[in-house]
């Protein structure tokens, strides 16, 4: 019994080897802190590639509303990924939308500029997304 | 001698952790390369199925929309679109036409204007197709 105290007095009171044991901890925590990082920027840096690949919309029809005075656009999402649209240009200016503008996957609605039109003009329409996928084109305005 | 060699070489362990962290970084590189060539199959594949895509609009007459798939593959038409200088009415539709078929659409909820107009029809992969109707 006093022998297996003094040994375990003995055990208690010998720091050898702690060093190694904490360095080989803390390299452990570092090498599976550094994976975790790098994993993580994987899954991100796929994920917002593949969604901003897999972006379509397109545009089915604008509309130079006489009643209004506004340009009306009708957008659909055919693409596999939710869209935002944050930006809208007519003639390379930006302008004033409807906001929030968001379309699931599939969806399609009106997304109505509040740009006054004159007839038989020109309009470069130029909408943007978060993702920085541009659709639009050139219109010309109806005479009347 | 090659015996004492193997032993010698079995015991360094120098040079082990640089062999693991380039494997794990393989190991990434490999799935963030094979992530991005299998999304850009799969979106060139629909790009390419978009553009054979050929839906024509043969004849328009009130309630009846006929249709003509010159493309490869099945149309699944959408939308319904009729257009004149005064309004731009937005009909939904959900109609297949098969691969080199023609396809009579039936909708009498659609009203077509007493003045010329213009018939789009929209598909699900984003197509468009274009009939003017002149009457008489």
């Amino acid at each position: 019994m006093v022998r297996q105290m003094t040994k375990l007095r003995k055990l208690r009171l010998n720091r050898r080897a702690i060093t190694p044991v904490l360095s080989n901890l803390l390299l452990t925590v570092v090498a599976v802190a550094a994976m975790a990082l790098a994993t993580s920027a994987t899954y991100l840096i796929t994920t917002n590639l593949g969604e901003t690949m897999s972006e379509r919309i397109v545009v089915e029809d604008l509309w130079f509303d006489s009643s209004t005075g506004y340009i009306g656009v009708y957008l659909r999402n055919v693409g596999k990924v939710a869209v935002h649209v944050s930006s809208v240009y007519v003639n390379r200016s930006s302008q004033i939308f409807t906001k929030p503008f968001d379309l699931e996957k599939g969806q399609h609605r009106w997304l109505n500029i509040s740009e006054s039109w004159i007839p038989n003009g020109l309009y470069h329409v130029d909408i943007v997304t978060t993702r920085g996928t541009h659709v639009g084109g050139y219109y010309k305005a109806p005479s009347t | 001698m090659l015996e004492a060699i193997t032993k010698l070489l079995r015991r360094d362990k120098r040079g082990v952790s640089n062999v693991i962290v380039v494997m794990l970084s393989l190991i990434l590189i490999v799935i963030i390369v094979a992530n991005v060539v299998l999304l850009s199959y799969q979106m060139n594949q629909f790009d390419w199925e978009r553009a054979q895509e050929k839906i024509e609009i043969v004849d328009v007459q009130t309630g009846n929309f006929t249709f003509s798939n010159e493309g490869p593959s099945t149309v699944h038409i959408v939308s319904l679109w009729i257009v004149n200088s005064t309004y731009h009415k937005h009909y939904d539709a959900d109609l297949f036409v098969n691969s080199g078929e023609n396809s009579t659409y039936v909708r009498t909820d659609v009203a077509l204007p007493a003045q010329d107009f213009l018939l789009k029809v929209v598909t699900e992969k984003g197509n468009l197709a274009v009939y003017m109707k002149r009457w008489g």
